[in-house]
């Protein structure tokens, strides 16, 4: 039975050290997953920046996508960025792009600088589509910032042709994820619809060929692959197409009974269930093979005080793996984001599990130390940030699974379905024989 | 060298006569700004990371606060031994930004004062909270009277200068903690320049060199400003005889500062990038310390461990063209360092696509260099100045092939990720490092021998599809 347990929201605090970046950040992560555009960034150049890691965490490939940047400097925040923001546009008329977004950011949105007029008063001389998106730094998090970009490509790429596609579905969201390679778990779901013969219309975003907006509509079905942005564009696919959200209650497939489950309504919504059967009854069989061919190591994992330390897209599924499979007992959950839809879930989740652990939502990195330190848990399930915050806490395992982390630790491996699940567990044995690695000799060799 | 076709080369021509095509304008690149990536305010945030126990607040939005605590914190944490500390921010939104955000700032510097009882809250300004007027500096010396840490505030919005202005107003903001001397310590110096994080400068390597250098000479570092310094050390940075810099670049404007305020000499020696310029490094700070003599020992001892390899230097590079290019590595700085090290031992410099940007930029180092007689070849070819990052990379690749089949004898000193048929010299790997001083002569001679060794092998198709597409 489900005790009672302490939910804290956001932070009251003044000041405030982020495991987010800003909205520029996050719109830039999602118009970059579009194939083949250009992405100008209205801004200073430090922006820029952001922009740079926003094409990193997108797998953008730099021979085919294109950023740019305007470089503000005193002289355009006193009288105006407007004049150098054309003069870069029509300067970008060499590349051959079907599609420029240009993104604002805090500067040129304070000074007035209207980047939609520029647009509609030079896209006639320019022979690509210029959309502005207006996602300036203090609009919010990156997750505001991927609503913001969601909501202009759906508002401006998407048209309803009245017509629907039989078992096919649109991604939306994939790359708010704190999986370092969230590719695969994209992937994975393209495979497991597959199998199922459910076509993809559009992932939106994440190689995403402009055309693919044009079937958006067509799609009978929409998957929200985050609980930490993209609710607001499944819910306008819902009103403005008929679009049907599915696999909305129940946390993303990590682990037996969260892949069961999201399988199982997969396969009933397009009548493959048999598949689903199939899927789920092969994947469970393969993973406790390998798991024994291996030589699981359960020992410390078995009812282990455990806190999980990401955002929500990976933290609330961790909940049940953790706790059904690996035994362990989550007694904190962080996560970085605060959306309501996320909220319902886990606290259903936790009365499911019967579980009480402390939960702050939308937690700031100082929330997160002071909470591992009261709590004291004995495996974390964190990034690089909580490796280091809690270097004196002495916590016996901090298990790196969340960004930021190694970009190269693994190449587009899925935390979903059963493969994913046996990436979790190289990961957690991995991670704990590393903690057990001698640091020095007790006494040197002679040979 | 052969007849060359310019169809690609922007300039051709000396430092001497770039700089002067910079003055007067003739060099304009398509976008303006600064050409290196950081905005002033990542490159303020960079030398107050610099100081230990610091807690940084910046006042705006998350985005500037994460972008530098995971680029610069997080990195020294992953590779220098350094923990997390804290980096804070208003977190500003638009509320704040229609409505003012002081209010906010006053209230965030008491609470990281009581959460992390920090040596120093440094206050930096991004371009939120200086477009809406926000007065950081008047803020931040009201709040100290009510707080037990001491308060600092650089004004580092974004758009307020080109990268290099950030180092320079946090520096300035950095003098303001020095102290009156109660003493002048004899034989102590403070090494300048360094930035990013406690003991993070461009290479953890050269930074120990110089230590050990100064160290063989009887010469004590009070700091290290601002590669990992207290605020201790700050506070009695004045109390030194002489400063010096582990780049001139990067400390040239604290250098001159200090002398101008303070009166406190400042050895003017470039990057000790083989033996002539690591002589001039280490006589440049004995000599004002009366120190000649070991200094004459230290150098003429050292000189005998590196016999061999100066040897293999002068076999190895005499009568070349030693083609060095700038691009990220090594940066215009220690390019031209090379490209005087390479002349020191017979090879006749040519310095490839040191952007117009970067002269305007440094144009007080660059002046210095050429005061110190330094005036290498310079080319600049076309892909420098082609709008977007990979499109400009893939035609400057272009370029340099065409141009080193050019010279006869020609060798590449830069970043492995050009390809230009010629022996390359490998100086990013780790294992190369120090670059500096006599560890750095060994390493580098090692490094030519097998750029020559290596010449013919065939680089990498993987390599080269990854970075240029074909």
């Amino acid at each position: 039975m489900a005790t009672e347990h302490e939910f804290l929201t956001g932070t009251a605090e003044r000041c405030h050290d982020p495991y987010l970046r800003c909205a520029l950040y996050g719109a830039a992560q999602t118009v970059l997953g579009i194939n083949g555009c250009c992405v100008l960034a209205h801004a200073p150049q430090g922006c820029n920046m952001l922009v740079n890691s926003a094409f990193g965490w997108q797998d953008a490939d730099y021979t085919e996508t294109l950023t740019l940047c305007t470089k503000l400097c005193e002289d355009e925040i006193v009288h105006g960025g407007e004049e150098l923001l054309t003069r870069t546009i029509l300067e970008a008329q060499e590349f051959n792009i079907p599609i420029m977004f240009i993104l604002s950011s805090c500067g040129p949105e304070i000074v007035g600088d209207d980047i939609v007029a520029v647009c509609e008063d030079i896209q006639d001389q320019v022979d690509f589509k210029l959309m502005p998106i207006q996602c300036a730094g203090f609009r919010g998090s990156q997750y505001d910032g991927t609503d913001i970009a969601l909501e202009a490509l759906l508002k401006n790429l998407v048209t309803d042709t009245g017509q629907k596609t039989a078992n096919s579905v649109c991604l939306i969201a994939p790359h708010a994820n704190a999986n370092p390679t969230w590719v695969g778990d994209l992937e994975w779901v393209k495979n497991v619809l597959a199998q199922m013969g459910v076509q993809v219309n559009a992932t939106i975003t994440h190689g995403t060929a402009l055309s693919d907006f044009e079937k958006v509509s067509t799609s009978e079905a929409s998957l929200l692959l985050s609980f930490d942005c993209g609710q607001k564009a499944a819910d306008y696919l819902t009103t403005e197409f008929g679009i049907e959200q599915i696999c909305k209650d129940i946390p993303l497939p990590f682990g037996f009974g969260n892949t069961r489950r999201w399988l199982t309504e997969l396969g009933k919504r397009f009548g493959a269930t048999d598949v689903a059967n199939r899927l789920i009854t092969e994947g469970e069989k393969m993973v406790v093979e390998v798991c024994r061919r291996k030589g699981l190591e359960q020992f410390f994992m078995h009812r282990a005080p455990a806190a999980i330390v990401t955002d929500a897209t990976i933290g609330i599924p961790l909940v049940r793996f953790i706790s059904e499979d690996l035994e362990m007992f989550p007694e904190l959950i962080c996560l970085r984001s605060s959306q309501e839809k996320a909220r319902e879930i886990l606290e259903k989740e936790l009365k499911e599990l019967g579980l009480s652990p402390r939960v702050i939502h939308g937690a700031d990195v100082y929330q997160s130390k002071v909470a591992l330190a009261e709590s004291m848990p004995e495996v974390v399930f964190g990034s690089n940030i909580e490796r280091h915050g809690t270097e004196e806490l002495d916590i016996p395992f901090i298990l790196l699974i969340a960004s930021p982390t190694m970009r190269f630790r693994i190449i587009n491996r899925e935390y979903f379905g059963y493969t994913g699940m046996l990436n979790l567990i190289e990961f957690i044995q991995n991670d704990w024989r590393e903690r057990y690695r001698s640091r020095q000799s007790r006494y040197q060799a002679r040979w | 060298m052969r007849g060359m076709d310019n169809d690609y080369i922007a300039f051709r021509g000396n430092l001497q006569q770039l700089l002067e095509k910079v003055e007067s304008g003739e060099m304009v690149p398509k976008l303006q700004a600064s050409h290196a990536p950081p905005c002033k305010f990542w490159t303020a945030f960079m030398v107050v990371n610099g100081i230990r126990h610091v807690a940084p607040v910046i006042h705006g939005p998350t985005g500037c606060t994460y972008g530098v605590a995971n680029a610069y914190k997080l990195t020294s944490c992953e590779y220098r031994g350094v923990p997390l500390e804290p980096t804070t921010c208003t977190a500003l939104d638009e509320s704040n930004v229609v409505y003012g955000g002081e209010g906010k700032l006053v209230e965030a510097i008491r609470e990281v004062d009581d959460r992390y009882h920090p040596e120093l809250i440094a206050v930096l300004s991004c371009c939120c909270s200086g477009i809406i007027g926000d007065d950081v500096e008047t803020i931040a010396r009201d709040a100290e009277k009510s707080v037990n840490a001491k308060v600092i505030a650089i004004r580092s919005e974004g758009f307020g200068g080109d990268f290099r202005s950030g180092f320079e107003d946090a520096f300035r903001a950095v003098m303001d903690l020095m102290e009156p001397p109660s003493q002048t310590k004899a034989n102590t110096i403070n090494i300048l320049g360094a930035r990013v994080g406690p003991t993070y400068t461009e290479w953890l390597e050269d930074l120990d060199e110089i230590k050990r250098l100064v160290s063989a000479i009887g010469v004590e570092i009070n700091a290290v400003l601002c590669g990992g310094c207290t605020l201790d050390e700050i506070r009695r940075a004045r109390e030194v005889k002489l400063n010096a810099s582990w780049c001139y670049d990067w400390g040239q404007k604290l250098g001159d500062l200090m002398q101008e305020r303070f009166g406190i000499p400042y050895s003017r020696t470039g990057q000790p990038y083989g033996l002539r310029a690591t002589k001039e490094w280490v006589t440049g700070v004995a000599d004002p310390l009366g120190l000649e003599k070991p200094a004459r020992e230290l150098i003429r001892k050292e000189t005998d461990t590196v016999k061999t390899e100066l040897e293999s230097l002068r076999r190895n590079l005499n009568s070349k063209t030693a083609i060095v290019e700038v691009a990220e590595f090594p940066g215009p700085i220690r390019a031209l360092s090379l490209a005087r090290m390479a002349e020191e031992f017979g090879a006749r410099p040519v310095v490839i696509n040191i952007h117009p940007y970067t002269i305007k930029e440094r144009m007080p180092s660059i002046r210095f260099l050429l005061e110190s007689g330094q005036n290498p070849e310079v080319v600049l070819t076309k892909g420098l100045f082609s709008l977007g990052t990979f499109r400009s990379s893939r035609r400057t690749e272009l370029e340099i092939r065409q141009l080193v089949a050019n010279y006869d004898n020609a060798i590449f000193l830069g970043t492995p990720m050009r390809q230009p048929g010629i022996p390359q010299v490998n100086l990013t790997t780790r294992t190369g490092y120090p670059q500096y001083g006599f560890p750095g002569i060994r390493n580098i001679a090692r490094l030519v021998e097998s750029a020559v060794a290596h010449a013919a092998r065939p680089r990498s198709k993987l390599f080269r599809q990854v970075l240029y597409g074909s």
